[in-house]
């Protein structure tokens, strides 16, 4: 087991550095960069002043280097914990990413609770009591969940909290906490406002969950065993709860990574879609202007977050089911 | 469920019946049919893929007005209401629509369209109107249906710009449903050939690929499209884009299918006919392509059908940020980057119908999706 680990551990490094060089690669594939992007910007509001200036910049953010040699260094200086900076901001990449990580972290993990949290008793329910209208319209639910994007949830939700509150929930706090630091009032505040969010989020998975849930309960009430326990006279919560369960359980921890990677595609079009001070906002920002060593910095870090999590699904599945051999 | 029909579909056999009529023998892809055409949720995704797919072929017939057709009168008009009865209260079999006027109203000082009853239009079949192309081989101006000319019919209402978002719809789903497809052919073509090379030879190929596509695997997906959509050139024309576009959809896919492609040349490649072909000396390349690309077909398109929806999706989302799809072009995911602004939504709803059509398009796929993948294995219950 722990040599398993230990591979997949392994096996984690060349990922991450392809991923690097992916990430990093795509920002060198236009003519342009970011600086002569900057000078044209500038031109087209009349400070002509700045062409003369770009090769001073270009050398100042390295760009008059080539590439390889910046991926090089890049990588050898992110090793040691200096991500590079952002040439948009002039701040180091570290520092922009740690004043939103925060408000990322506390929606993932929110919209994974909820998913989870929800997702189960839901799809329990709806085995227990299979072709009851609950169920059915459980099925529905499910059905809409995996067919709608994200995105296009997190609008109808905004339309339609504004018609009922009059207030558009757009961001994560109101104006007036934006830029304060966090106190119990903006904590509150927050989770006024993030509760559209997070259930945008975690709709998908929700909805994945709950049908996985189902149909693996399903198929563990056909099963003789249960015939046996209720049989013997066993509570139908026990049944349910202590063997059914915890027997339908192994293929949702399978799903585990699955999950993730649904909640990080969902949090990166509904993130720009609210607005959300969340590090997917700035990565299509930093995308877009070529801010290279920003925006391949969050690639990888939101790579590494899907990694991390294959490689928990697994070993969870192993710990949870020991007839499960790696070798 | 399946315990209660099995039971149902096994009667008593009355032998002398079935000896006595000739033996009726199902092809396998009889078999397949029939388990499939018994999945009712499948029926129904298919039925209405087919529809959709009809319509956006003959999206010029069944759209009342044209693609770029604006009614410059009639900006951000609400759908247009069809009647039965008139204002007198007298009933009529077949449905009209009233002309609209356009009047400022004197509270909000805004324009807004009301209705004449002093003009009816009926909605007539097979009327002439705006000229349009089916495929490119068919010309004509006969439409669906429409009303006479000065009247209008916005089944959806109108844009901003006075343009017909039903018609709009139609059309776009010209470009929404097929990018998609294209991106799953390519991604097909790659995964297929690349699982079923890697499965056959097996040893050090086999294993530097399976390290590739465990990479692509860990890709953030979404992120990935949005850097790579954001790589096409503006200046690129609408056909470009539409194909660079469905590449960048494929990316990723391919891994995923390139890996159960993979595992099921793996359990094939030891079976009876298999060796057959291998000790006939049958070159790799021809074993390979007549004998296991043949057996894993079923589950490749099993595969495919429900990768369509992430495809879907992911075009959709990319044109609804303004970096897929770009006008003059026009997909669902266009339409809906209309409808970004609560503002708007709330002054304009029905801008946000193209969402229906995304919606129902993707759960048909996945019914559909689920029942193949039911159906392709036909012998099991």
């Amino acid at each position: 087991m722990i040599r398993y680990i230990g591979k997949r551990l392994a096996l984690m490094v060349p990922t991450l550095i392809l991923i690097m060089a992916v990430g990093f690669g795509i920002m060198q594939l236009p003519a342009t960069d970011f600086v002569d992007q900057y000078v044209l910007k500038q031109a087209a509001i009349g400070n002509t002043g700045m062409m003369d200036q770009a090769k001073n910049l270009k050398a100042e953010f390295g760009l008059d280097r080539p590439a390889p040699e910046r991926f090089v260094l890049w990588v050898s200086n992110f090793v040691k914990g200096d991500f590079g900076i952002s040439f948009s901001d002039l701040r180091p990449v570290g520092a922009v990413i740690m004043e939103r990580l925060p408000a990322t972290l506390a929606v993932s993990f929110l919209a994974f609770l909820l998913s989870w949290g929800v997702g189960i008793p839901l799809g329990v329910y709806s085995a227990t009591h299979q072709y009851s209208a609950g169920d059915i319209g459980l099925t529905i639910f499910a059905f809409v969940g995996v067919g709608m994007p994200d995105f296009l949830l997190a609008i109808v939700l905004l339309v339609v909290a504004f018609a009922a509150t009059g207030h558009v929930f757009l961001g994560l706090s109101s104006p007036e906490f934006v830029n304060q630091p966090w106190t119990l009032a903006k904590i509150l505040d927050f989770l006024s406002y993030a509760w559209l969010s997070v259930i945008a989020v975690a709709f998908t998975g929700t909805a994945l969950i709950m049908r996985v849930t189902r149909n693996n309960m399903l198929e563990e009430l056909g099963k003789n065993y249960v015939v046996t326990l209720r049989a013997k006279g066993l509570p139908e919560r026990v049944i349910i709860w202590k063997h059914v369960f915890r027997n339908a359980l192994h293929p949702l921890v399978s799903i585990f990574g699955q999950v993730l990677a649904f909640l990080i595609n969902g949090f990166a079009i509904t993130s720009i879609v609210l607005n959300l001070p969340t590090i997917q906002t700035i990565y299509l920002q930093a995308t877009l202007r070529q801010d290279v060593f920003l925006a391949s910095t969050i690639l990888v870090m939101i790579a590494f977050t899907v990694v991390v999590g294959n490689l928990i699904s697994d070993v969870l599945l192993a710990w949870i089911d020991p007839r499960i051999r790696y070798d | 469920m399946t315990d209660a029909r099995a039971l149902a579909d096994v009667s008593p056999i009355d032998l002398e019946a079935v000896s006595s009529r000739p033996m009726a023998v199902l092809s396998v892809r009889q078999l397949m049919w029939r388990k499939f055409r018994r999945n009712r949720l499948a029926m129904f995704g298919l039925v209405v893929l087919i529809i959709m797919y009809g319509l956006a072929a003959l999206a010029g017939f069944v759209a009342p007005y044209g693609v770029r057709q604006t009614h410059a009168e009639f900006p951000r008009t609400a759908p247009t209401v069809i009647h039965f009865v008139d204002a007198d209260g007298k009933f009529h079999w077949q449905p009209f629509v009233y002309g609209m006027t356009r009047a400022m109203d004197p509270k909000t000082f805004t324009l807004a369209s009301k209705e004449d009853t002093s003009a009816r239009y009926p909605i007539q079949l097979f009327i002439h109107g705006t000229p349009y192309n089916i495929l490119g081989v068919l010309n004509s101006d006969v439409h669906l249906f429409g009303v006479e000319a000065p009247g209008k019919l916005f089944l959806l209402g109108t844009d901003t710009t006075g343009r017909d978002l039903f018609s709009r719809i139609l059309y776009g789903s010209q470009v929404s449903l097929t990018v998609g497809l294209f991106g799953v052919v390519l991604a097909l073509v790659i995964g297929a050939s690349v699982g079923i090379v890697s499965g056959y030879y097996g040893g050090w190929l086999d294993e530097i690929v399976q390290r590739i596509i465990e990479m692509t695997l860990a890709f953030p997906q979404i992120p990935l499209w949005l850097a790579l959509a954001t790589l096409v050139p503006p200046t690129w024309s609408s056909v470009q884009v539409y194909f660079a576009i469905s590449i960048v959809l494929s990316v990723l896919t391919w891994g995923a299918l390139a890996r159960q492609v993979r595992a099921m040349v793996l359990s094939l490649k030891t079976s009876d006919f298999v060796r057959a072909a291998s000790y006939a000396n049958a070159s790799p390349v021809r074993i390979m392509y007549r004998h296991l690309l043949p057996s894993t077909l079923s589950h490749i398109l099993v595969i495919a059908t429900l990768t369509i929806p992430s495809m879907i999706i992911g075009e959709t989302a990319l044109s609804f940020l303004g970096l897929g799809i770009r006008a003059p072009m026009t997909s669902w995911g266009v339409l809906l980057n209309e409808a970004q602004s609560v503002q708007v939504i709330l002054q304009l709803p029905w801008l946000l119908s193209p969402a229906a059509f995304v919606v129902l398009t993707i759960i048909s796929f996945n019914f559909v999706g689920d029942g193949m993948r039911d159906a392709a294995d036909p012998f099991s219950r």
